[in-house]
């Protein structure tokens, strides 16, 4: 690749942008500029509170069902289990119906 | 620096009164430097009011008033490109697309009024744009702060957070695309023939 240095139109294009720049020179600011850009950062900070109070109203509400669920999880259970495994067995399986699984029951164990 | 430290500080408390001062001393010459970098006039004050805004609500993020100016360009940077990647996007180029200043022209060219003066001003402004046409948005915006509006590599390091070898490649590359486009555009215009005499 040839360095622009060694290029004779890199002069010419030197020239060019420093012409541009006096072509496009500063332009002067309307009277409106000031107003218009308060407008615009009044206008970002009402949208920024309304996303702020709905992101507040969100994490309100989402604090409430988590306090909802921990309570809902920390109260105990009212219909208790209050027999125990064996006599939830004994239930399930009455002695009548042992017999049809292949258990038979000495007369000595009895029950 | 156009505005004391102090007065930054200040708008950096959240006082209105000195951000306005720091937007009155700072805009013409943002202004400037958006015009030679987007190309579009009458886009001109939207661009510099979004980097102005930018500059409100980012303000409290700027660790040292010594460091200001170079961000206020980040910002500039930032805003433009943002705007010339949209209007690349948009790719149009239907009269109702022209700029105001570009209507304006053909109009009095069609007119018959304008001056051979702006007639050159207009050339100069066209073929620059064209040629930075032939580069990305951002190689047009680093090739425009250094060559157009005339930063140093070590105000370009403090705009773009890179080091001054990047930079130059990046600029080199960039300046020896336009470079290429700029020989295309002699040629085409030395290799055209003479319109035939009525």
């Amino acid at each position: 690749m040839e360095h622009p240095d060694n290029n004779p139109r890199n002069d010419e294009l030197g020239a060019l942008f420093a012409e541009y720049k006096s072509v496009v020179r500063d332009p002067e600011p309307s009277a409106n500029f000031m107003p218009q850009l308060w407008r615009r950062i009044e206008a970002r900070q009402n949208t920024l509170f309304r996303v702020k109070r709905i992101s507040q109203m969100f994490v309100a509400a989402a604090a409430a069902i988590c306090i909802l669920f921990a309570t809902m999880l920390a109260v105990p259970n009212r219909a208790e289990v209050s027999s125990s495994y064996v006599d939830v067995l004994a239930q399930a399986y009455p002695t009548e119906n042992l017999a049809s699984h292949g258990i038979l029951l000495d007369e000595a164990d009895g029950k | 620096m156009l505005v004391e430290f102090d007065q930054i500080q200040k708008a950096q408390s959240g006082d209105g009164v000195a951000f306005n001062q720091v937007v009155v001393a700072y805009r013409k010459r943002i202004l400037g430097t958006i015009a030679r970098l987007i190309g579009r006039p009458e886009d001109v004050e939207d661009v510099a009011q979004e980097v102005f805004l930018r500059l409100y609500y980012s303000l409290d993020q700027l660790r040292t008033p010594e460091v200001f100016e170079p961000w206020l360009y980040r910002l500039t940077v930032n805003a433009s490109y943002d705007y010339l990647r949209k209007q690349r996007r948009r790719n149009e180029a239907r009269m109702s697309d022209l700029s105001e200043q570009q209507v304006m022209m053909a109009d009095a060219a069609a007119g018959g009024r304008i001056s051979n003066e702006e007639h050159r001003q207009k050339q100069v402004k066209d073929l620059v744009e064209s040629l930075l046409d032939s580069v990305s948005e951002q190689d047009r915006i680093l090739l425009t702060l250094k060559e157009v509006e005339g930063l140093s590599l070590k105000e370009l390091e403090k705009i773009y957070g890179v080091n001054e070898n990047a930079l130059k490649v990046r600029l080199f590359r960039a300046r020896q695309r336009v470079l290429n486009a700029f020989e295309a555009n002699q040629k085409a215009r030395t290799a055209k023939p003479a319109e035939p005499k009525s």
